[in-house]
């Protein structure tokens, strides 16, 4: 197999992901293209540790375990912002969740 | 089955003791808001700062032992470098705890879990101060960031206070994914986390490919959005008027220093051998930064979005050094960067500190409510002219100390770009005085809206914010060469 | 190998498509299952890479706890089953756009370094791999390595928990 196989699967996902962060105006719909994003990464960090013999191996499979877990972190904390506007809004709507103007 | 050897680590738990004392207040917090609920709600501040308080001791035994602890392979470091950032994040972190004490507890906030997050983002500051791993400075980043997308919504009711938690969330965790997608590139090519490797293997030949290039752009670029620059600070201004008015100052400080940091250690100890990429980028991102944030700053009539943007714009003065450090060399820069960040904390958070004891009376944060302070409260009026003149630089002020390492560090060896950047410098400096100056004149010249003239009662732990802030300002401004001593130990260790 | 790259071409096809729809679905619900199969294909990416941590690790924290929080998320926010209003801005040109024009120049810079390069052979037993680069190498380097990284990420997991608990409850 090529490496480059795997790294154009990553980079694929991430152009999708940045694409549905900048297209959706869901909040829940962003955060899951950000999930896009991180699993990009997750793929190029251990698809790359297969070139460099076992020390980046092992470096690149525990970057991408801290990935998820940060992942997981976030999305709880994403849902309950998210949550907490749909109960003051009754919206998720990220166009309608724009009283500044900034 | 064929065990895999296991070595246990060595660790100095000396160079460790500021983290712990810190893990331990922060957890102490978090059980006796549990036990003792309502009766103990304001020991909980008091045990924040005095927590801060105590982490600052090891640091002060750790810099009179003297030098460098690497631990980890070089994974983390505590140098000269980490220690003074340490102090500048705990430090920021007290004055954070003493402005919010009032304002959190008379407001109908979770008292408790509110300094335990402020304390956890604290800690994720102290770890990325010594991170030198991709890994470290990947996870310290999202500790301190995490608490601060949530503090940002603390005002549950608010829907201001929603906006600014979710703007700041998806912006920040967007970046962190950008940031993210750039290091494994970086990994790719030199197969390690460790920055120092990475900057031998980046500098030693056949570095210049483009996949490189790529990498350190959206590592940088995932930065940028951290210390808002322009053109990635569309969060900022909404994120600093709908956060509660304390984290607005830690926001605009503590965690923008610790964004600068974390670039500091990136770019001079990885990425050093290819300033041919982000001296340009960094020119570019200073210059508009800069301009964009005082241009938007002179429209805005509200003290605390004015803030937000005169911060966006001191961002872009801090981003100068990088632009010319490729030829001035590592160490100046990281000089000038370190002294602009420890002058900036004082006056910065002593303007929100002002402002809000002035807005503990008017409830509000329009510039016309500032309208004839003097005749009410000259004390206040005094200090909120120290603190917005020592913003746009005018000397005793310490801001103007700040402004002249950046000036230095620019023109110590001129090309024209650095001369171009200079004069940048210089003409945003003069438009930043006349929106800091109009925040005075309506202090000082304009009638006092409604008549009301009832003083304003500012209790102490505001007080002494303000008290400390206006004393560091003045002194700073007066004998520079007590910031410029701890700049100039700060450049990075061995 | 060729069955690999069988493997491979079905995984790459199944995930790429699967993005596509999660993207442009105009059913939350939908999306949120579209993202189940990108996560699943990505795990068996993972075991082709010879990583069977990480590969269980996804399946378990990404489609068994995330996925359920996004489902959750859906439900109470009370997204309609069927199909809603518009879920897209009107910036889908500009994103499209932008979208490309990133994987252009990401496809450029890794063809143009990484090339041919084939991926190692590693002829080794279950027990060698494990004591090298496997579970058990890996969760000896957690636990001395990356010990600092580790310690702290359980401060941020706690301080998520509590904050996401303070601002998501009614009071």
């Amino acid at each position: 197999m090529l490496l480059n196989q795997f790294l154009l699967l990553g980079a694929v996902l991430f152009c999708i992901g940045v694409y549905g962060v900048l297209a959706r105006k869901n909040g829940v719909l962003v955060l899951m293209s950000i999930e896009l994003i991180l699993n990009s990464v997750n793929i190029n960090l251990v698809a790359f540790g297969m070139m460099g013999g076992d020390a980046a191996a092992i470096t690149g499979q525990v970057f991408a375990l801290f990935v998820i877990t940060v992942a997981a972190a976030e999305v709880g904390v994403g849902l309950a912002i998210v949550l907490l506007i749909y109960r003051n809004r009754t919206t998720v709507d990220l166009d309608e969740v724009d009283l500044m103007k900034g | 089955m064929l065990a895999a050897a296991f070595s246990r680590p060595e660790i100095d738990y000396h160079a460790f003791a500021p983290e712990i004392v810190l893990v331990g207040a922060l957890l102490l917090i978090l059980v006796v808001d549990l036990l003792f609920e309502d009766r103990a709600r304001w020991a909980t501040s008091t045990l924040a700062g005095l927590g801060l308080l105590g982490a600052l001791v090891p640091i002060l035994t750790l810099a009179v032992d003297g030098g460098d602890r690497s631990m980890f392979g070089g994974a983390y470091v505590v140098d000269n470098f980490a220690l003074v950032l340490k102090a500048l994040f705990l430090i920021g972190g007290y004055l954070t705890v003493l402005i919010s004490t009032d304002y959190i507890g008379e407001g109908d906030y979770y008292e408790g879990e509110y300094y335990f997050m402020l304390l956890s983002s604290l800690l994720g500051m102290l770890v990325i101060a010594s991170a030198r791993d991709l890994i470290s400075i990947f996870i310290a980043l999202e500790t301190l960031s995490i608490p601060a997308y949530l503090l940002a919504g603390w005002r549950k009711r608010d829907l201001k206070g929603n906006e600014a938690s979710l703007k700041y969330y998806l912006l920040g965790v967007f970046a962190s994914g950008v940031m993210l997608y750039g290091m494994s590139l970086i990994f790719g090519v030199t197969h390690s986390t460790v920055l120092t490797v990475i900057g031998e293997r980046l500098a030693g030949g056949g570095a210049s490919v483009p996949i490189v290039t790529v990498g350190i752009l959206f590592v940088i670029i995932g930065f940028a959005f951290k210390v808002s620059a322009v053109p990635f600070h569309a969060w900022a201004p909404d994120t600093y008027e709908g956060a509660p008015t304390p984290i607005t100052a830690y926001l605009s400080v503590a965690s923008k220093a610790a964004g600068f940091v974390a670039l500091l250690s990136l770019v001079f100890i990885a990425f050093e051998g290819r300033s041919d990429v982000w001296q340009p980028l960094f020119w570019v991102l200073s210059a508009l930064t800069m301009t964009v944030g005082n241009v938007i700053a002179l429209r805005q009539t509200n003290v605390i979005r004015l803030l937000a943007y005169s911060s966006v714009a001191q961002a872009g003065y801090m981003l100068a050094p990088f632009a010319v450090a490729g030829h001035t060399g590592v160490n100046q820069a990281v000089e000038s960067v370190v002294t602009y960040l420890l002058v900036y904390l004082a006056m910065n958070i002593g303007a929100f500190a002002v402002v809000m004891a002035v807005a503990r009376k008017t409830r509000s944060g329009e510039l016309s409510s500032f309208g004839g302070l003097f005749e009410y409260a000259p004390g206040l009026t005094v200090l909120t002219s120290i603190f917005f003149f020592a913003l746009a630089g005018i000397p005793p002020l310490g801001g103007w100390y700040a402004k002249l390492v950046i000036f230095r560090t620019l023109l110590d060896q001129p090309t024209v770009w650095s001369v171009v950047l200079a004069v940048l410098v210089g003409v945003n400096s003069a438009i930043g005085l006349y929106y800091y100056a109009s925040v005075a004149r309506e202090t000082w010249m304009r009638p006092v809206p409604d008549e009301d003239r009832t003083p304003i009662s500012v209790p102490s732990s505001l007080a002494a914010a303000i008290g400390l802030c206006a004393i560091a300002t003045l002194a700073i401004g007066v004998v520079p060469q007590i910031v410029a001593r701890f700049a100039h130990l700060a450049p990075f260790g061995s | 190998m060729i069955a690999q790259n069988i493997a491979f071409g079905i995984l790459a096809a199944s995930s790429v498509l699967a993005a596509i729809r999660m993207v442009t679905t105009k059913n939350v619900v939908h999306a949120a299952l579209y993202l189940v199969v990108v996560l699943g294909s990505v795990a068996a990416n993972y075991i082709l890479l010879a990583a069977e941590f990480v590969a269980v690790v996804q399946l378990l924290v990404y489609i068994g706890a995330i996925v359920v929080l996004f489902l959750f998320g859906v439900m109470l926010t009370r997204a309609k089953l069927g199909h809603e209003g518009e879920l897209d801005n009107d910036q889908r040109g500009l994103a499209a756009v932008t979208a490309l024009l990133i994987l252009g120049i990401l496809g450029y810079v890794l063809v143009d370094y990484f090339g041919d390069d084939k991926l190692p052979q590693l002829n080794r037993t279950h027990e060698q791999l494990n004591a090298t680069r496997g579970t058990g190498a890996v969760g000896n380097a957690i636990f001395s390595t990356y010990l600092i990284p580790f310690e702290v990420v359980s401060v941020l997991l706690l301080a998520a928990l509590v904050g996401a608990i303070v601002l998501a409850r009614r009071d």
